[in-house]
């Protein structure tokens, strides 16, 4: 079976192809370039995901493989569909989720496409997930699983794609990779977001606001308030804090304090001395992995941040919209990110929070 | 895998590898400018390799400097030029088109960014124009020095009436350098230098069957040219840096071979072309460029709803080797700047799909492209549409 394999250029992607061609399929790797390093290449601020030097890696890889590499540019349309809204969620103090969207918007979308264009019927992606027939399954490694990143992909990737890496240890994976000579083996894992450039994303929505026509005031720094609302601090703009935080802001005083509310229009952000805890969501564009159109009364577990546990709540649901209340309030959720919807390691349904109920 | 990218780059002609099969048998040779016999050795194999280059192109030897392609002889001959009128105090402004090759618009960026002024000719939809145009636009602006157009088109596969464009500009100004970037000429269509009588020629040995980094610049041996870099004095000071010894003696055994090939190929190019285009056509493909003035071996065509890149792809996991005439080894996917210039949109001019045969191309080899290409297209088209869009 041909295969297109997307190849960032690191290790997960690299041992992905690897299995497939181990598995006597004939795999066509496919490099996308999302975005422009370009001056910050230049000005050594370190490489970012699919500049040049990881579209060399993937190539490498691709030779190391003896596979074709392609290589395709997305710039275009990772601007317009993930870094925008990006930029557009923290101007109105909403914290995005890019992954997901890249994953909706560019990996199941247009690159499956382009898969599908050259003969090839799957599409094959390191990311650390599994799916059987169709059911989206958490990575049989805890702290890689990416299942939380790809509720949006639709029936018909799911139906088209293969995760090779979903029952694999991030550490197994790695020494697969030095069995393998792939050159990416000892590479680092990225924390960042791959279009951020070491990691200083107000710098990225600063530049980026400007040019899509966005009120910079909105961006510009302000006033820290508490509780109370008495003024205890300054921030450098509301972009640069991330509800539940606690950098991103100077205030008076040693406490601990973690921001727990943004208020765009006044550039304020509210700030408490332990984090908010929230009781509840709304969530919107719903997409339902086998749920039926309507539901009360689920119960089920949600998972509301990356790195955070699937929490003990109930769903109702009509269409693409969601309710969801919590058992026990949990940490504060943030609008803008996404909310999926686990009964054990199955995913059931994830959307995007749109609002939150404060416990 | 069977090329039809042979404008990018042609396979090693046999006589090549055989050539340089007897030079590592004889050995011994040293730098061709050494006073030693080795030097000496080296030294008549490179100027029998020059011989045999001026020889293909009917133009004394003296008269061409080695360089480490075609995109440095245009270099030379633009930038070369510019400098030297510069310093004589004469008009160093450029009149070319817009869909040269990039090695001439990048050389001549930098003549403007030195200050002189750049026009274009115009052009029509399918790239052509006139050679009394070009005279028109000289004989009304005496600060035009250089005019650079190129014999063939390397993404359309146009063929320029140098001769009449030479004698067309003389007939208004007797003081113009023309620069003719026959790279994608030699090999493919007769030329005769003198004939041309144009007073710089760049060509290159990897379009001909030679190696990669070696081509030349065919020059009056009295030529003006400021040499790119100082250095030596090799190549009487126009190119100084040791001579390329075994790239230039396989351009030599390259352009013998090339010239003497060039009519069959012609002729059975004008049997495959036909075919070629026939076969584009019935799956509703469009062909760009101009249709009767040709190189032979090109085509440049487009599908409605389907990326150029996409179809490249396919065709080489069909085991075809083709191109969309745009540069992108780095993924850029850059929009064919010679459609672009002709008007197309940036959508239609991603769908440039350009193939190009060669001296080994068959008609089973068009057949075999012809039968790739159908289903490709399709597929291309169903599933990946709206990237096209």
């Amino acid at each position: 079976m041909r295969v297109v394999c997307a190849m960032s250029g690191g290790v997960d992607s690299s041992v992905a192809a690897a299995l497939m061609v181990e598995a006597g399929h004939e795999v066509v790797g496919m490099t996308m370039r999302l975005y422009d390093a370009g001056d910050d290449v230049r000005r050594g601020r370190g490489g970012t995901c699919c500049s040049p030097a990881e579209v060399d890696l993937a190539r490498a890889a691709c030779s190391r493989l003896s596979i074709p590499h392609y290589v395709v540019d997305e710039r275009e349309r990772f601007t317009a569909q993930v870094i925008d809204p990006f930029v557009r969620d923290y101007a109105a103090g909403r914290t995005p989720n890019p992954c997901t969207r890249c994953n909706q918007h560019i990996k199941f979308g247009p690159l499956l496409a382009r898969a599908r264009a050259l003969g090839a019927d799957v599409l094959v992606t390191g990311h650390y997930a599994r799916l059987d027939d169709g059911q989206l399954r958490r990575g049989a490694d805890p702290a890689k699983d990416q299942s939380y990143f790809l509720f949006a992909m639709g029936d018909d990737a799911r139906a088209s794609v293969r995760f090779p890496l979903g029952s694999w240890t991030k550490d197994d994976v790695r020494a697969r990779a030095r069995e393998l000579g792939l050159p990416a083996a000892d590479a680092p894992d990225s924390q960042e977001l791959c279009f951020v450039p070491g990691g200083d994303h107000g710098a990225v929505v600063e530049r980026r606001a400007a040019a899509l026509g966005l009120d910079v005031t909105d961006l510009a720094p302000g006033r820290v308030v508490d509780e109370a609302g008495e003024v205890i601090g300054d921030h450098d703009g509301i972009h640069r804090v991330t509800i539940g935080q606690r950098r991103g802001f100077r205030t008076r005083g040693t406490e601990r304090r973690y921001v727990l509310a943004v208020l765009p229009q006044s550039q304020t952000v509210v700030v408490g001395a332990a984090r908010g805890r929230t009781a509840g969501l709304r969530v919107g564009e719903l997409q339902r992995l086998g749920l039926p159109e309507h539901g009360e009364q689920l119960a089920a577990r949600v998972q509301v941040r990356h790195r955070g546990d699937a929490e003990p709540a109930t769903l109702q649901w009509s269409g693409d919209h969601a309710t969801v209340r919590f058992d026990t309030p949990v940490d504060a959720a943030a609008a803008g990110q996404a909310a999926v919807v686990y009964d054990g390691d199955r995913v059931l349904a994830g959307g995007w929070i749109t609002d939150v109920t404060s416990a | 895998m069977i090329g039809f990218d042979h404008n990018a780059g042609t396979p090693l002609h046999p006589a090549v590898s055989e050539a340089w099969a007897q030079l590592l048998r004889e050995a011994d040779l040293g730098n061709p400018s050494s006073i030693h016999r080795q030097g000496q050795r080296a030294r008549e194999v490179l100027e029998q390799a020059r011989r045999a280059v001026a020889h293909a192109l009917g133009v004394p030897a003296l008269g061409v400097t080695f360089t480490s392609g075609g995109t440095e002889a245009d270099a030379l001959a633009i930038e070369g030029s510019a400098a030297a009128r510069e310093r004589a105090g004469r008009p160093a402004g450029v009149l070319t088109s817009a869909i040269e090759h990039p090695a001439v618009l990048g050389a001549v960026a930098r003549v403007q960014a030195r200050g002189h002024r750049v026009v274009r000719v115009p052009l029509d939809d399918r790239g052509r124009f006139a050679p009394g145009e070009v005279a028109a636009i000289v004989a009304d602006a005496p600060d035009l020095g250089i005019v650079s157009l190129a014999a063939a088109n390397h993404e359309l596969g146009n063929r320029y009436d140098v001769a009449a464009i030479v004698a067309a500009v003389r007939s208004v100004r007797d003081d113009v350098t023309i620069h003719v970037d026959a790279v994608q000429a030699f090999g493919k269509v007769p030329v005769d230098l003198a004939a041309w009588g144009a007073d710089l020629v760049a060509v290159s040995a990897h379009k001909i069957g030679g190696p990669a980094g070696i081509g030349a610049l065919v020059h009056d041996p009295q030529a003006r040219l400021e040499p790119l870099w100082q250095g030596g004095a090799q190549e009487r000071g126009r190119r100084p840096g040791t001579e390329s010894l075994w790239l230039a003696h396989a351009f030599g055994v390259a352009a013998t071979r090339a010239e003497a090939e060039r009519e069959v190929t012609a002729a059975r190019w004008a049997e495959l072309r036909p075919r070629l285009r026939a076969g584009i056509e019935a799956l509703d493909g469009r062909i760009h460029g101009d249709l009767e003035a040709t190189t032979g071996n090109t085509l440049n065509a487009g599908f409605d709803g389907c990326d150029g890149q996409l179809l490249v792809m396919a065709l080489d996991l069909a085991g075809f080797a083709t191109s969309t005439g745009a540069a992108c080894s780095a993924g850029t996917s850059e929009p064919s700047a010679v459609l672009r210039a002709l008007g197309q949109s940036p959508a239609r001019a991603r769908q440039a799909l350009r193939l190009s045969m060669g001296r080994t191309t068959t008609a089973a080899d068009v057949d075999g492209l012809l039968a790739a290409l159908a289903p490709a297209v399709a597929r291309v088209r169903t599933h990946a549409g709206e990237l096209a869009s």
